[in-house]
């Protein structure tokens, strides 16, 4: 039976993981931790559920929860990390992923022998980008040590947990996804999207998986006894320039056309010369699932499709 | 709760199949879980299959395709690509298109659109500006993974492009050819997508197996660079040969279909290679030919020289070799230098045949 613990609940993704949790006969416990309070669609699920709030790059304040009288009773046996996950439009620029909070937290829990599995939900754009529109990325590929910081940190969290992929009583799982596409249309974790603007001729291929399938895989990667990296994304792939449109297309001030391409023909200029852009910004990475599918069973079963000329993104269920 | 819940319409539309809940009360990710064990249970994983076992596999079959009467297209575009291509041709084009999927783009980049508009401008070319003859098309498989093996020359891979619509048109069994590009290609603004667009892959170990367990038919040309750095004098003169294509086909046991081409080492001959400049511009060569720098860009257009494709006997190497031979870089070697002493006769064979 397993008593699971998982990071940053507040976003929608970590509501569908709760959701299945709940469900899940092989779970008897869920600890919810956030750094706001406590959100309302946990409500329902609180025989099962219960709610800390706290700040995990605090050390302190995770060594404090992990000798509290409730950590002490709900004595949960995994642990799913989540990262803040925000919609990549509405804080352009910002993903803030805590490598602080990763390692506070995989430091805490590998001191508890009771902890047994830890499963962290990295990133797809860990990779190094090669040149080219579209490339197959497995999970042997080289990781970007000279991303920029948004995708670095990223890095870092990513392999502050692979440090301890040999540990053999301590089973850490990475997930690796793609692009995640919510059910309202959102986008997260993708550092190309954040700005509006991209270099100039280049236009790559994005993967994309719905956060139900990501969901999904997170459950299966709790359950199994599969320690090691997998890359998690749908069948899909989009160019970046119909997904930014899609999202544009929900929320964006904009200037005066005429206006608006000077200012973005300049700065892509500009970037290009420089070269100062992220890789990813430039080259696709298309995420080889096959480790994942075999290891794991994972299968997406939501399509993600685009719509109209504005480009409206949909979640289908695989028939 | 509410405020988090898909509204109705979106309940609809993922038409109830939540893989979290289903109406028996299992907990399907976890039916699933079962069954990826039960198939990943240790076994001594048989690194070479026997041959004969493994020919009985041909691997996932490749969907037959049903002849669908060619859509309306609203662009200009496409409705310039409709007028240039004939109903037999769209046909074609929609049966070597089912390898890439239903969706608008596969995971590489092709867009099948994207390939319309190119083919009907290509066709024109192929038609009538290189009169491109070609034989020996009841060589190419007509399912399967598969590799064709080209000699390269010229400055632009018209060669490529040429063999391309020439499978697709002229096959017994049209298919879309996946070609390899150099990975310089890919650091390039605005050709980097097109040549994904018209399913043009850039040449990583991963990609390349990506099409072998998609049954795709593969054109890599093994001299690399090396075919379009070859001055005037060496027209028609095979470099040195890279080994990867050998391999991957004996790792994916696709057969390797050597193709000759006539005309593409004319089409823009290399009378001197300015080293530095190349070196300075990041480009493998930077050509001085009868018409560039002379021209400007223009210069770099091809001459309308004669093309001729022959495409010979496949080789099975995964027949005669174990899979092990990979790791023999020897014996990988002498498989490459008969597929090249191949391509060779063919060059010469029909060479000889034009000056006579």
């Amino acid at each position: 039976m397993r008593r699971v613990l998982v990071s940053h609940v507040d976003s929608r993704l970590a509501r569908r993981l709760i959701k299945a949790l709940y469900h899940d006969p092989e779970v008897v416990l869920v600890l919810g931790l956030g750094t706001g309070p406590a959100p309302g669609y946990l409500k329902p699920y609180r025989d099962k559920c219960v709610y800390q709030r706290l700040d995990l790059a605090r050390p302190r304040h995770v060594l404090n929860l992990f000798r509290s009288e409730r950590f002490l009773r709900t004595r949960p046996n995994s642990v799913v990390h989540l990262p803040p996950l925000l919609d990549a439009r509405r804080v352009p620029g910002k993903l803030p992923v805590a490598v602080a909070e990763t390692r506070c937290l995989i430091e805490e829990c590998k001191q508890r022998p009771e902890i047994e599995r830890f499963v962290h939900l990295s990133s797809g754009f860990v990779y190094r980008a090669e040149p080219g529109n579209a490339n197959v990325v497995s999970e042997e590929q080289v990781l970007d040590f000279d991303a920029a910081s948004e995708i670095r940190a990223f890095v870092d969290a990513d392999l502050t947990c692979q440090a301890e992929l040999k540990n053999p009583e301590f089973r850490v799982t990475i997930l690796r996804p793609a692009t995640i596409v919510t059910e309202a249309g959102e986008v997260l974790q993708s550092p190309p999207l954040e700005v509006p603007e991209a270099p100039l001729g280049f236009d790559p291929m994005l993967s994309v998986v719905s956060e139900r399938d990501v969901a999904s895989a997170l459950l299966l990667a709790l359950h199994a006894d599969c320690p090691g990296i997998y890359n998690i994304a749908g069948r899909e792939v989009f160019p970046r320039s119909a997904l930014a449109r899609s999202l544009r297309a929900v929320a964006r001030p904009t200037l005066p056309r005429l206006l608006s391409s000077a200012v973005s023909l300049a700065r892509q200029t500009l970037d290009l010369l420089r070269g100062s852009e992220s890789g990813c910004r430039r080259y696709g990475l298309a995420l080889d699932t096959r480790r994942a599918r075999e290891s794991l069973g994972f299968e997406p079963q939501y399509r993600i499709e685009l719509h109209g000329p504005d480009g409206r993104i949909e979640t289908v269920a695989v028939r | 709760m509410s405020g988090h819940q898909p509204g109705a319409q979106g309940r609809e539309r993922l038409g109830g199949t939540d893989p979290f809940r289903s109406s028996d009360g299992t907990v399907p990710y976890l039916a699933r879980l079962r069954e990826a064990r039960a198939r990943s249970t240790p076994s001594e994983e048989p690194e070479e299959a026997p041959a004969s076992a493994a020919a009985a596999d041909p691997g996932p079959p490749v969907p037959e395709v049903a002849l669908e009467d060619p859509k309306p297209r609203d662009g200009w575009f496409d409705r310039a690509a409709g007028l240039l291509l004939d109903r037999d041709e769209e046909r074609r084009l929609q049966a070597a298109a089912v390898s890439c999927g239903d969706g608008a783009y596969d995971r590489l980049g092709i867009s099948i659109q994207t390939c319309r508009r190119t083919l009907a401008l290509f066709k024109l070319l192929h038609r009538y500006y290189f009169r491109v003859e070609s034989s020996g098309h009841e060589q190419i498989p007509e399912k399967g993974s598969a590799i064709l093996a080209g000699n390269h020359g010229g400055l632009l891979p018209f060669d490529a492009a040429m063999a391309v619509v020439d499978v697709c048109l002229r096959a017994n069994s049209p298919r879309l050819v996946r070609t390899i590009v150099e990975r310089w290609v890919g650091s390039l603004p605005f050709l980097n997508v097109f040549y994904a667009r018209v399913g043009q892959v850039i040449g990583t170990r991963e990609n390349f197996r990506e099409l072998l367990s998609r049954q795709e038919l593969v054109l890599v040309f093994p001299e690399g660079v090396g075919g379009i750095q070859k001055r005037a004098a060496d027209r028609y003169v095979l470099q040195p040969f890279r080994v990867g294509f050998v391999e991957e086909s004996i790792r994916s046991r696709a057969p390797i279909v050597p193709v000759a081409f006539i005309g593409a080492d004319d089409q823009a001959p290399i009378l001197y290679d300015i080293k530095p400049l190349a070196k300075l511009l990041q480009l493998p060569v930077f050509p001085v030919t009868p018409t560039f720098p002379l021209l400007g860009p223009l210069g770099l257009l091809p001459y309308p020289v004669r093309y001729e494709i022959e495409y010979g006997e496949p080789f099975h190497f995964y027949e005669e070799h174990p899979q092990s031979v990979i790791g023999d870089p020897q014996a990988v070697r002498k498989m490459v230098e008969r597929v090249r002493g191949r391509i060779q006769s063919m060059v010469d064979r029909r060479l000889r045949a034009r000056e006579r």
